[in-house]
């Protein structure tokens, strides 16, 4: 590992102005599990490291806000949301994909933003709080700007976060009784990177699926939404035929490629019935919610 | 009270818990460098030049040696078990991905790591050959000429010839093949095959080499410290005794830290700069160090319609890389089982090592065995299938038993095959209704069985030090590298000298104070050296009787022993030394593969696994694996029972999801991110029968056990999943995707091949 600075800045503000917007070496660090890797592999040398640690405590804090969004700081652990007993209470779904995000040591340091600002398709965050219609809040040198977080990803490992913006807070509107799962597939062991992700989140009315929101993250190059399939669940009962047609149209409609997890055809394969699944799984997960 | 039996903790787990348990991992020497390794990038290439200038210049770096350098020092630097055919740096050619080309010496690590990013070299680019059936063709050439080392007495045939890349072919020829063939009533023939693993120990390879005067002492993560100590010297032109290879605990090694991996390195390093020096390789490196060998294996059987096997004919290409390392022993030792634990009169076997352009291959856990029972196991069921007879039924009806030769023309002795067998059969409640499952579920259920005979002839030498105050210290080269080795020869020790397990000192290997032992592999180790421990406690015993004689005690009295050295020596003062050598007799094979007493000992090992496979996804959920092992008379129960389970957990990875991924030579997925061990969650309930008879030859009754519990887990899992959707998976690993491809085949509509 080559020398690098590595700077502790206790306020946003400083933290910002210590950022570069044209030196792609300088970054910010928050958990720093995705950063640590990437550093030891030698994919990442740093010559300037923003470390969050000491930034204001209240961009830790999660909370419900009045009309029960909730808001979570970017500076929260993953345990730390995994815990909150409001999360739990109101976001079952969120509870139950951080069981089995990677592992306990990871989750009580990794950071909501880090989570977030990664990139990696990979992650199970990104498509759960996209299906659930969280927007972040971004902080820079000129101010705040606001952006629905399926907007942030442009592509493999790329945002639209320019080098000297932070995520300060992610807002998830209330379900208002929603449904909503995640599905995660590894095609090697329990604990590997996802083979596929599909999260789905929908109101019912009259027994049909209403205004649904699709997202498939790991097996794309980034979390995509897959408006062909919504389309074709708006307004149908959730039954075997419609959920078909609509999982056949997202494989038709997501960009899939070959990888060490399997072959495109696999994982468009699995993406049919996992879509099918995740619609279900939604519909079950009231008997699954615990306090 | 009797110590062998007992269910007893290993010895050094307080300090292992506690993080006070020795490991190579945290010598540090004054004066140490450490060492970098700058690898090829190619498959196969002369070298035409190598840049090092700008490592040179890096602030902090010591030196940057080259394979050129490691010449001057050593004319000939070529080392190996079975062939001297790797040199401690590339020499002239590349012949892998990730072969160790040049070292940058650095006090610093991190500095060292630097300088390597600062070397290039310049390749001509060879073709390259990865495949080991391709390779029989003589048109790419990994080595020109062959140098057969000599060493070991089991490979002392291995030939000095050129044009070929089959390191080692076996034959073995038993009755008439073909003539039972065209008189069978069914001929079924498979091809099986396996793919690349490895080790994946906790502890990466680790070696210190530290220069003395007129002698070197090298720490190292080693299976096999005296062959190191003999190998290290032959190299340097040296008696072994200005040699000196210690050996703290390893943590794990499972044939992967056999022979030389890293010690002749830094051995070479530590005398060219006059320092110590230390190379602690990364997890990521260790997927260019040693592998387990990909295979393919063709088998054909002769059956009668009444369900006899009556011929078999084995054709096994091993895939052993770029140097052969310990492959030849595989391709023989694992050649002569390779019709399976059955009793069948017309055998014949076609073994064949191949040197190929990727990492080499070497022992894991078994020597070869696993990637043959994959094969036999799931040819044994096909062919049940085929000719509609209960798997069980078929097994039982063409079962080895005890009294009749094996494959090699050795009669089987205390082998338990009919034991281990029935009791899988029983514990896996084979003649119950099952619940198959319904809709997207499915369940069913496998079972496999196989024999491993012991890698022979083989030497181990014990000495056992009595204090004059009676207490009692064990010498052993074996290393213990997490299999409880020590705690085993003190319940041998304490047997003999009517002492406590606990009480006894096993001393770590030590090659200046601790005897020859050949290596801790195969389990062998509980066997050869559990005898030649039993051996030198008896005989120190004898002699203790000699001293209290001498002193003038009268024979049978029970004095404790610090009293006899108080008479004898006037005071607290003397030793007892006892030792004793072990090495079984054996008959090495002629010219038809055959022996009259090919191994000392037989193991025997099975699995029974229930699976449910979903089959719109074609994930396999192992829901129970079930692991039975002829342990003879089992000298401490509650470690051979973590040893069937360590074993079978082992082999359930390379059973569903580990494999080492090639493009173009490269090794495209070299981290424990992208190979993919089993974790917790993937771990099913593993029982584990200790199947109890008796190795009269065997200290105290026992036998090894280290691998048995292996031997079966893969061809039960894939047995399994044909009970389940009738779909049969030929290949290693059976991933999801393998599964729901196969599924979809059967149904008629298969899925696109990208």
């Amino acid at each position: 590992m080559i020398p690098f600075d590595m700077v502790e800045p206790t306020s946003l503000q400083e933290a910002i102005a210590l950022l570069d917007p044209e030196d792609g070496s300088v970054r910010p660090v928050a958990g720093g599990t995705a950063l640590m890797l990437m550093m030891k592999a030698g994919v990442f040398q740093p010559s300037r490291l923003v470390c969050l640690h000491r930034i204001e405590p209240s961009y830790a804090r999660i909370a419900i806000k009045d009309g029960g969004a909730l808001q979570i700081g970017a500076m929260a652990t993953l345990s730390q949301l995994e815990y909150d007993v409001n999360v739990g209470k109101h976001f079952p779904v969120l509870k139950r994909t951080l069981r089995t995000l990677s592992n306990p040591r990871v989750r009580n340091v990794a950071r909501v933003g880090g989570a977030l600002a990664h990139g990696d398709p990979h992650m199970d965050l990104p498509p759960v709080l996209a299906a659930l219609g969280a927007r972040i809040t971004i902080a820079s040198r000129k101010g705040n700007r606001e952006l629905p977080l399926e907007q942030l990803y442009a592509g493999y490992y790329e945002t639209v976060l320019n080098k000297d913006e932070l995520i300060t807070t992610v807002t998830v509107p209330a379900l208002d009784g929603r449904k909503a799962a995640y599905i995660k597939v590894t095609s090697r062991t329990a604990d590997d990177w996802p083979a596929l992700g599909v999260a789905v989140s929908f109101a019912v009315k009259n027994g049909a699926i209403h205004d649904p929101v699709v997202v498939v993250s790991a097996a794309t190059e980034k979390v995509t939404r897959m408006a062909n399939a919504e389309r074709l669940l708006q307004g149908r009962a959730a039954e075997d035929a419609a959920l078909n047609r609509a999982g056949d149209a997202a494989a038709d409609e997501a960009s899939i490629h070959s990888d060490a997890h399997g072959t495109a055809a696999y994982k468009r394969e699995l993406l049919r019935v996992c879509l099918r699944r995740a619609v279900r799984k939604a519909l079950s997960a009231d008997a699954e919610v615990r306090p | 009270m009797n110590q062998v039996g007992r269910d007893f903790p290993r010895l050094e787990v307080r300090a292992k818990v506690t993080g006070r348990a020795e490991y190579t991992h945290h010598l540090r020497l004054p004066g140490m460098l450490y060492g970098k390794v700058f690898r090829s990038t190619v498959p196969h290439g002369r070298i035409l030049h190598i840049d090092t200038e700008a490592a040179r210049k890096l602030p902090g770096v010591h030196r940057v040696i080259t394979g050129e350098d490691i010449k001057k020092l050593i004319p000939e630097p070529y080392y190996g078990p079975a062939f001297h055919d790797q040199p401690i740096l590339a020499l002239e050619k590349v012949r892998h991905v990730g072969e160790p080309v040049a070292v940058v010496l650095a006090s610093d690590p991190h500095v060292a790591e630097q300088g390597v990013q600062l070397i290039s070299a310049e390749y001509e680019e060879l073709p390259a050959v990865y495949d080991e059936v391709q390779a029989m063709k003589p048109d790419i050439l990994v080595h020109e000429v062959l140098k057969p080392a000599g060493t070991f007495a089991d490979l002392k045939h291995l030939k000095d010839r050129g044009g070929t890349n089959v390191a080692l072919d076996y034959h073995l020829r038993r009755g008439d093949v073909d003539g039972a063939l065209a008189k069978a009533d069914h001929v079924i023939e498979h091809t099986f095959k396996t793919q690349q693993c490895l080790h994946v120990a906790f502890e990466p390879f680790v070696s210190v080499a530290d220069p003395g005067d007129s002698k070197l002492t090298i720490y190292t993560a080693n299976q096999s410290p005296s062959f190191v100590r003999i190998e290290i010297a032959r190299l340097f032109g040296w008696p072994e005794n200005r040699v000196r290879v210690k050996v703290p605990y390893v943590g794990g090694g499972f044939g992967g830290k056999l022979y030389i991996k890293l010690e002749a390195l830094v051995a070479a390093l530590a005398m060219l700069v006059r320092r110590p020096v230390k190379i602690a390789l990364t997890m990521e490196e260790q997927f260019y160090v040693i592998t387990k060998h990909p295979t393919t294996f063709r088998i054909k059987s002769g059956v009668t319609k009444d369900g006899r096997i009556i011929a078999r004919s084995c054709e096994v290409h091993w895939n052993g890389g770029a140097y052969a390392d310990i492959g030849p022993r595989v391709a023989q030792k694992s050649g002569f089982t390779a019709a399976g634990p059955y009793d069948i009169d017309n055998v014949s076997v076609d073994s064949y090592e191949m040197y190929t352009n990727r990492t080499p291959a070497g022992a894991l856990r078994c020597f070869g065995i696993p990637q043959l029972v994959w094969a036999y196991e799931s040819h044994t069921d096909l062919i049940a299938r085929e000719i509609g007879m209960d798997p069980v039924e078929f097994r039982h009806k063409n079962l080895l038993r005890n009294g009749r030769p094996q494959a090699s023309g050795t009669i089987l002795k205390d082998a338990a095959i009919p034991e281990v067998f029935q009791a899988l059969v029983k514990r896996m409640n084979w003649d119950a209704p099952f619940d198959r499952g319904a809709g997207i579920l499915r369940r069913g259920r496998g079972i496999a069985i196989a024999l491993k005979a012991v890698i022979s002839p083989t030497t181990s030498v014990a000495v056992i030090n009595i204090s004059a105050d009676g207490s009692i210290t064990l010498f052993t080269g074996s290393v213990d590298m997490g299999q409880g080795s020590d705690t085993a020869y003190a319940l041998i020790v304490g047997e003999v000298l009517g002492v406590p397990a606990e009480d006894v000192r096993v001393v770590h290997s030590d090659t200046d104070v601790t005897p020859y032992d050949m290596g801790t592999l195969g389990s062998r180790s509980f066997y050869h050296m559990g005898n030649a421990v039993r051996l030198a406690a008896e005989d120190a015993r004898g002699k203790l009787r000699a001293l209290a004689t001498e002193a003038g005690l009268p024979e049978g009295t029970n004095y404790p022993p610090v009293e006899i050295f108080k008479k004898r020596y006037g005071m607290q003062a003397g030793n007892v030394i006892g030792t004793a050598t072990f090495l079984p007799t054996y008959s090495p094979p002629d010219a038809q593969g055959l022996s009259s007493n090919v191994t000392p000992f037989w193991m025997v090992g099975g699995a029974g696994a229930e699976v449910e496979v979903d089959t719109e996804t074609g994930h396999v959920r192992v829901l129970r694996l079930v692991n039975a092992a002829d342990c003879g008379k089992p000298i401490n129960p509650a470690v051979a029972r973590t040893q069937l389970s360590g074993a079978a957990i082992m082999q359930l990875g390379f059973t569903l999801s580990e494999a080492m991924h090639l493009d173009g030579g490269q090794v495209t997925n070299a981290s424990l991110a992208d190979y993919k061990i089993p974790g917790m969650a993937d771990i099913p309930p593993i029982e584990c029968e200790l199947v109890t008879a008796e190795q009269h030859n065997g200290p105290f009754g026992a036998k090894g056990l280290g691998e048995s519990g292996t031997f079966g887990v893969s061809p039960a899992i894939a047995n399994a999943i044909h009970d389940a959707v009738g779909v049969r998976i030929m290949e290693l690993p059976i991933t999801a995707e393998a599964v729901l491809r196969a599924l979809r085949a059967k149904e008629g509509r298969p899925l696109d091949d990208e």
